[in-house]
């Protein structure tokens, strides 16, 4: 009697503790989030930004710390969290979102497959623009159009400073000079400010304080949207081609997942449904919010269904489309 | 002396080497991305032969062609020089295959207390000391308070 | 303007802004001194916490902490020749060489004293130029960016020694570090030159190995066969009492090191031209104040004003750096983008009204530096003494500690174990220039300067076409790196120099 007494107690007590399970495999556990960036960056702010509150949204609150590993543009990192991190869901990984056009156009070194990471989502979309010098006498696209030789300052293939307006350029009629070679984006706004090119294109987010500021004025868009720019032109909607649009709908794809998460390919499915809820939570945490808003930093959760269905899209495109691609859209710093 | 002349033609050969590599290597570059390396690269091979040349055939003047930076010591005898710096050159070399083998987090305390012990012969408690700060900062200030990344030694893989 | 000035000193003497700057000098003080604790890294991981503060005190911390690494940086280059940070590589030169004469109280006098006039004097000619920097900045387009990079090119013939064969190798010297300058992905075509298929060398070489590598390594291969204590067996006069010696030497050659703060000003000011440079011309102009041949070939031998003049630069450039970062938003340094960053956490936006409406706080971060660096020398005079002993002790010991911080240093720059073959690859190249007479300084200068030449200089034809080349400030620009060029052979050939010409 006594003995089923005990164990009908210790039965009672371990179906009472079964619900925390989550708890205890990150209890005391540190989770690491390496960011494919050196500190600083926009992609290591934000995965501080996130470390910072996740916790409070994984049961069993463990630690969060960030590694740096920076090189190849992230691909360094994108490869260490899919072959050398442990799949025990202590690491997740955040990179470059053009890794994706990495993959299409097989560059050298890439040893990942985007599909088979264990999504988590991207904390963010992101517009890109092309901004012209405000005293400048554009403000629509056909004024854009009658322009001659237009100078564009960006910083090399494979950026978006570069990519988004040679491709507008080149299949949507526009006379656009490029001037690569500036060390950063920040420093083609200031060669528009010293009137040496006419525009720069790129992230929204990053443009936007020289918008505030008067600097320039955007005038195209990329599909995806933000708030103060939904009614510009849509590059694709300028194209004069067919093959032109789906470049530029290819091209855009990495902005719709602008700071992708995952975590190693292997990882369990418990503990990716803890990861993906936590992920999924953290992005609505109110301190968070106040903190991105602080820092200028869009919030803006795709979750990562959606994000592996855009990457899915993207690389499944046929062979003689890729080839297209490739001589267009780039991958680089 | 001819042995240091044969130093000093070998880095200039090797320089000319370099340089005849970049420009074989910007043979199928786009203009753009070939100009300058061409341009650097040629005046180095030209200039490597001549310094090469002269490292061989020319006689070098004491007080000439001095740099701009300082000179090894000559105060000790050049066998025990010689001894010494094989000695420096293969710890350092050690010390690198100690952090392949063991990770970086291991390899700094014991290299520490390698170097101290052997090749330092320093008494046993300033050499425990010592090794105790090494790893503490290592593991204290690397480790855990800047999380850098260190990749696990060779022979941890080799359990799993 | 001047209320500006004088209310922006009172905003630092405020109790919370103080402690702050007092927080952020303490930090400071140790990474700088200690190579591996990057200034970047640490101001990146501070970052989060100044969300708690106001603005004024976030800038106080992070330029108080941010204005002390460049001095005590040039603590460790002096004692043990690892530079601690990658702007105190050319003080390793004559500083480090002084500390293996017994003379490492003096060198850090020198580099401390020289420290500070150089924030002073960059501080108080920033603030003067205030009204006119915004036009200054706009006037240098690329094409003018490359000719400075030409000009800071054209002192390599300054950093090669006397004599023909001296001038070859240094020429050869620098086109090397230009060479390797190159490697990566190249900015027109997108294409990977020299990686060998290397994932880690797309983005090139980084600074820190290779200089770790150039300087460092051979540092203790010499300490190593010597067998002695950093400070050797010579008597050792200057080694405590020397402080004060150093201290005066920069009023002895006050000259150089107005000079040699206005020039790392004026560096620190231009957008692009980034931190390592400004060193790297400073030591060129203190080798060409030699007067004669004798004195020349002493540099990298322990010739003070090799240690004065890189002392003051690169604590001048500092303040200059702050101008394109607060005017433009253009960070002048990496650490500077991480400033930039705080910015816009706060809610400031860079910009012309950094310089209109928002003067004082312009000028209470000038303040901020200006009075963080000398409380940093008053406090490290103190101890410079004790310092300075640190090279009395065994060789033995402290090579491992030496080689720790060197491999833990230059592996920050990327967490790759490829920094630490980069370190050992560039420590051989270096031991052997200097066994083969071969300078360094050209090469480090030319591996700074190779991409701002490149890029500037297709920016500047893709653009303007060649009549880039006849923009008056190009013109002048090309005469300076002339004289430049020339500038030895004119002093020593005993000819007076020719009329009209600056010296």
């Amino acid at each position: 009697m006594k003995t089923l007494m005990v164990i009908f107690v210790s039965l009672v007590l371990f179906f009472a503790n079964a619900p925390s399970y989550g708890a205890s495999l990150y209890e005391g556990k540190t989770i690491t989030i390496i960011v494919g960036y050196k500190p600083g960056g926009g992609y290591d702010r934000y995965a501080r930004l996130i470390g910072k509150h996740l916790p409070k949204h994984i049961p069993g609150r463990p630690g969060v710390i960030i590694q740096n590993m920076p090189g190849a543009s992230s691909v360094i990192a994108a490869n260490h969290v899919y072959s050398i991190a442990k799949p025990d869901g202590l690491t997740i990984g955040t990179f470059n979102n053009a890794t994706v056009i990495a993959q299409l156009i097989k560059v050298e070194g890439v040893r990942f497959d985007l599909t088979k990471f264990a999504w988590l989502g991207s904390a963010a979309s992101d517009a890109v623009i092309l901004s012209v010098r405000s005293d400048l006498p554009y403000r629509t696209a056909d004024d854009l159009r009658k322009a001659k030789q237009f100078v564009i300052g960006t910083t090399g293939p494979g950026s978006s400073t570069h990519d988004f307006p040679a491709i507008l350029g080149e299949f949507g009629g526009f006379d656009f000079k490029l001037v690569p070679g500036y060390s950063s984006s920040a420093d083609v706004m200031l060669a528009v400010e010293r009137k040496e090119v006419d525009g720069r294109a790129g992230s929204y987010d990053s443009i936007k304080p020289f918008i505030d500021r008067g600097l320039v004025r955007p005038i195209i868009r990329n599909r995806t949207s933000a708030p103060g720019i939904e009614k510009l032109p849509v590059d694709e909607n300028l194209a004069t081609s067919q093959q032109g649009k789906l470049i530029m709908a290819v091209n855009a794809v990495p902005t719709q997942i602008y700071r992708p998460y995952v975590a190693p390919p292997a990882t369990s499915k418990d503990a990716l449904k803890i990861l993906r809820d936590g992920f999924a939570n953290v992005l609505k945490d109110k301190e968070l919010l106040a903190e991105a808003e602080k820092g200028k930093m869009t919030i803006d959760y795709v979750s990562p269904e959606n994000a592996l269905k855009v990457v899915s899209e993207v690389l499944g495109q046929p062979p003689d489309v890729v080839k297209a691609l490739a001589k267009h859209i780039k991958f680089g710093e | 002396m001819k042995r240091l002349l044969n130093l000093r033609g070998a880095l200039s050969l090797a320089t000319a080497c370099v340089a005849g590599y970049a420009l074989y290597a910007s043979w199928s570059w786009p203009f753009r991305t070939a100009l300058f390396p061409r341009v650097i690269a040629l005046p180095i091979l030209f200039l490597a032969l001549i310094e090469w040349a002269l490292s061989v055939w020319g006689s070098e003047k004491e007080g000439e062609g001095h740099a701009v930076d300082f000179q090894f010591t000559d105060t000790v005898e050049p066998a025990l020089a010689r001894k010494r710096t094989i000695a420096i050159i293969i710890w350092t070399l050690g010390f690198l295959v100690l952090i392949l083998l063991v990770g970086f987090p291991l390899a700094v305390p014991i290299f520490v207390f390698a170097y101290l012990k052997i090749a330092g012969q320093e008494p046993w408690t300033l050499t425990i000391a010592l090794t105790a700060i090494s790893w503490l900062s290592m593991e204290g200030l690397f480790n855990r308070l800047l999380h850098l990344p260190f990749p696990e030694g060779l022979i941890f893989g080799l359990w799993t | 303007m001047l209320d500006a000035f004088i209310d922006g000193l009172f905003i630092v003497f405020q109790w919370q802004t103080f402690l702050m700057m007092l927080l952020g000098i303490f930090l400071g003080f140790w990474v700088g001194l200690l190579p591996g604790l990057g200034g970047t890294t640490t101001l990146a991981l501070m970052l989060p916490f100044i969300y708690q503060m106001t603005p004024v005190e976030a800038f106080a911390f992070l330029l108080g902490m941010h204005s002390v690494v460049s001095t005590t940086g040039d603590i460790t280059s002096i004692l043990f020749g690892i530079p601690g940070e990658g702007t105190t590589a050319a003080t390793i030169l004559d500083g480090h060489a002084m500390a293996k004469k017994g003379e490492a109280g003096r060198a850090l006098g020198a580099a401390l004293m020289s420290s500070l006039v150089g924030a002073l004097i960059g501080a108080f000619a920033l603030a003067l130029a205030i009204p006119v920097v915004r036009p200054l900045v706009l006037s240098f387009g690329a094409p003018e960016l490359f000719m400075l990079a030409i000009v800071g090119i054209a002192f390599i013939s300054s950093l090669s020694g006397q004599g023909g064969r001296a001038l070859l190798r240094g020429i050869l010297a620098g086109l090397l570090g230009l060479l390797f300058a190159l490697v990566g992905q190249d900015p027109q075509a997108g294409v990977l030159r020299f990686t060998f298929g290397q994932l880690y060398l797309w983005g090139g070489l980084d600074l820190i190995p290779v200089l770790v590598g150039v300087f460092a390594i051979p540092e203790i291969i010499d300490l190593a066969v010597r067998g002695t204590s950093i400070a050797g067996e010579l008597p050792r006069e200057n080694l405590g009492r020397g402080v004060w010696v150093g201290v005066k030497d920069t009023f002895v050659h006050f000259g150089l090191t107005v000079r040699c703060s206005l020039a790392g000003t004026f560096i620190g000011i231009m957008p692009g031209l980034g931190g390592g440079v400004a060193q790297w011309i400073a030591y060129g102009q203190a080798v060409q104040s030699a007067r004669t041949n004798e004195e020349r070939a002493g540099f990298g031998k322990g010739d003070i004003r090799g240690v004065l003049g890189p002392g003051a630069a690169n604590n001048s450039k500092e303040g200059g750096s702050l101008i394109p970062t607060i005017a433009f938003g253009v960070p002048g340094s990496s650490s500077m983008a991480i400033l930039l960053g705080a910015f816009f956490l706060l809610g400031i936006m860079p910009g012309p009204d950094m310089l209109d409406k928002h003067l004082v706080l312009t000028f209470s971060m000038v303040w901020t530096m200006v009075v963080a660096n000398i409380i940093t020398v008053v406090v490290s005079l103190f101890f410079l003494n004790y310092l300075a002993k640190l090279t009395l002790i065994r060789g033995t010991v402290l090579i491992p500690f030496i080689l720790f911080f060197s491999f833990i240093g230059a592996y920050t720059s990327n967490n790759h174990l490829g920094d630490l073959l980069v370190l050992l690859a560039f420590g051989f190249l270096g031991y052997l220039m200097i066994k083969c007479g071969w300078p360094r300084a050209p090469l480090v200068l030319g591996f700074v300067l190779g991409r701002i030449a490149e890029n500037n200089f297709y920016i500047s034809t893709i653009r303007y076409g060649p009549s880039w080349t006849l923009r008056p400030l190009v013109l002048v620009l090309i005469a300076l790196s002339v004289i430049v060029l020339f500038f030895p052979f004119m002093r020593f050939k005993g000819r007076p120099l020719a009329g009209g010409n600056v010296q």
